[in-house]
């Protein structure tokens, strides 16, 4: 299959945070990289030609962002 | 040692999706397995059948409206064990903050300013444009992009803003949690009863054409689909807003 370069980029950008969510100390930091990472994802749905699933995505996205962020406020923000 | 599982995870989850990627076909192919059979139907019958334009709508609530129920009904599902799960008795501090205290609060960068005039006057003016979209996408689903979900997602959006963003002084009315599950319930039942109307008018379950009302034939369709979307879009905003309910009685805020 082949994998267009606007793809890759995406593909590539998504591990990055990824691997930032995990070893990020700060638990409000982590929450808001989850937000780019669901941003990324709804691009990469349109790349892809699915319009509708990165509506939802985008949509979604900042819904279980607020939803993290009402939890974070209630426990300690910091690992370990 | 978890953080060494979790990348070792990923590998691994990076790995079989890169592998499976030489198998897969192209996008776009037109001899492929999917391009070939099922898809090529919906193409072709949409517009004649389903009477709708936009082809994603009509594949999701009219070809594979039962798969879609029962998406509605996990979605409910999900709202009430949440609800199980985290209500209780729990003393909810009121999330009132006076002038002169809030006044004093902003100054300091600490954990307690939640509450700006920024937040208030932008909320505010936000909340109707959000709202227009809202029904514009329910109404125009059928068309464009956008449907049930996303509809209710942006409602429950706007409900959540609300409560968030501007606590002392709300612009819309208070929902509490047994109201909005109990809308959640009704959007689900308002699905399922347009599936047993088409029982009643002698078709299958969610057979559009047999409703029991006297419209043309491929209007009944445009009737079934939004009536179902406006279902979906009740059970999603209620179940948002259910979660969001249950969160705030829970998370202990102004400690």
């Amino acid at each position: 299959m082949q994998i267009l370069s606007l793809e890759a980029i995406l593909l590539i950008s998504l591990i990055v945070i990824a691997l930032v969510i995990i070893f990020v100390d700060d638990l409000m930091t982590a929450v808001v990289v989850y937000c780019a990472f669901s941003f990324i994802t709804m691009f990469l749905y349109i790349v892809m030609g699915a319009p509708d699933v990165a509506f939802t995505e985008a949509v979604i996205g900042v819904l279980s962002t607020i939803f993290f962020i009402m939890i974070l406020r209630s426990i300690k923000r910091k690992t370990k | 040692m978890r953080k060494v599982f979790s990348v070792i995870v990923i590998c691994v989850a990076l790995i079989v999706p890169f592998a499976m990627f030489e198998v897969m076909p192209q996008i776009g192919d037109p001899n492929s397995a999917p391009n070939s059979h099922v898809s090529v139907h919906y193409i072709e019958n949409t517009q004649s059948i389903a009477n709708s334009p936009n082809m994603v709508t009509s594949v999701i609530v009219d070809f594979r409206a039962f798969d879609t129920l029962l998406e509605t009904t996990v979605m409910f599902l999900a709202g009430v064990c949440v609800m199980i799960i985290l209500a209780g008795v729990y003393k909810t501090k009121k999330r009132v903050i006076d002038p002169g205290e809030s006044k004093m609060l902003r100054v300091r960068s600490g954990e307690k300013v939640f509450r700006s005039i920024n937040k208030d006057v932008i909320i505010t003016l936000l909340q109707p444009m959000i709202l227009v979209y809202a029904v514009y996408v329910l109404f125009h689903g059928e068309v464009s992009l956008g449907g049930g979900f996303q509809a209710g997602a942006l409602i429950g959006t706007v409900l959540l803003l609300d409560a968030m963003a501007v606590p002392d002084k709300r612009n819309f009315p208070n929902i509490t949690k047994g109201t909005s599950a109990m809308i959640a319930g009704i959007g689900t039942f308002i699905y399922a009863t347009a599936g047993i109307l088409t029982l009643i008018g002698g078709g299958l379950f969610l057979e559009y054409e047999k409703f029991p009302w006297n419209v043309p034939l491929l209007e009944q369709h445009s009737i079934g689909i939004l009536m179902v979307e406006i279902g979906v879009t009740l059970g999603v905003a209620g179940t948002i807003v259910t979660i969001m309910n249950v969160l705030l009685e829970k998370v202990k805020f102004d400690k």
